[in-house]
């Protein structure tokens, strides 16, 4: 694994994501993932820790996005 | 052989569906918490005004993104059958805005009222954004926005839902109801289209990029719709609830 990807891993581990429990495939994708899109996760994931613990408990989809 | 510029990839949108799965509890968590029980009514209708601030520039981005593809389709394969898509695209969502305002009218609110406010920001993030990298990079990158609003779409149930927990009529939930059918077979096209068209590395950074923003603020716009102290419109008084029926 080189640096780049290992320093990727890192940051996403770092950010709270279970990388461990992740397939083979994922990793994959994820390490794929340039600065940007690896910054707009990263903020995705930072706000999500930061909204209240009761909404994190709801895990039912509905949606509600319209095109 | 082929020109790397201009690769298909097959597994394209099982890998952009693959990054937006980590942003998805986000985007779940926000919905949670906007269709939560309580207060559920004059939520609905804040749902309603900035939907509409949204789908209004749903028609107009596809326009505008199949223009673009007629300017570029001399140098660039995928221009084409992306500008046949879009246009396609444009008329099966024309006139949806429409119906939002009649549901909100349904609802009590005021359909007037959600028209004149000032769009919220987080619409304007999404959309604008849209705009820029349309105009300024390349339209494929309207791909990423559709495929988040759409995979995104109102659950089956939802509408039901809302239903009972508003006391509103049936006719208040036209918009929630049709999406939840429609955006299925529009999200299994979409798929088959990002996997076919020769983007190249570079354009499906710009599809990823794109998705991971719209869903980032589309989260941002549930989370404060979803925040009781701040409505989004001026809305009319909403009707009287039904003897019996929820706070």
């Amino acid at each position: 694994m080189t640096d780049d990807r290992t320093a990727r891993i890192g940051r996403l581990y770092e950010a709270g994501f279970v990388v461990d429990a992740f397939s083979e495939e994922q990793v994959e994708v994820l390490l794929g993932l340039g600065p940007d899109e690896l910054n707009i996760l990263l903020d995705i994931k930072s706000r999500l820790d930061e909204a209240a613990p009761e909404v994190e408990a709801h895990s039912e989809i509905a949606g509600g996005a319209l095109f | 052989m082929t020109d790397p510029r201009f690769s298909a990839d097959p597994r394209f949108s099982a890998e952009l569906r693959a990054t937006l799965a980590l942003a998805a509890p986000a985007v779940r968590a926000a919905s949670a918490a906007l269709w939560r029980p309580s207060g559920l009514r004059a939520r609905y209708l804040g749902y309603l005004g900035a939907m509409h601030a949204l789908l209004r520039a749903s028609v107009p981005l596809l326009e505008l993104a199949a223009a673009r593809c007629a300017e570029l389709a001399p140098g660039d394969p995928a221009a084409g059958p992306l500008g046949r898509y879009l246009l396609r695209h444009a008329e099966e969502e024309r006139g949806h805005d429409d119906w939002l305002l009649a549901d909100l009218a349904v609802a009590g609110g005021d359909p007037a009222a959600a028209l004149a406010a000032v769009p919220p920001a987080a619409v304007a993030a999404m959309a604008g954004a849209q705009y820029y990298w349309i105009e300024h990079h390349h339209p494929v990158a309207l791909l990423g926005y559709l495929a988040v609003l759409e995979g995104n779409a109102p659950a089956p149930g939802l509408a039901q839902r809302l239903a009972a927990g508003t006391a509103l009529p049936a006719a208040a939930f036209r918009t929630v109801r049709d999406h939840a059918l429609l955006d299925t077979g529009h999200l299994a096209e979409l798929d088959g289209l990002l996997d076919r068209l020769p983007l190249g590395r570079d354009r499906r950074t710009a599809v990823r990029v794109s998705a991971l923003h719209t869903a980032r603020e589309l989260a941002r716009l549930f989370h404060e719709l979803a925040a009781d102290h701040r409505p989004v419109f001026p809305l009319a008084p909403v009707p009287a609830p039904v003897p019996g029926g929820p706070p």
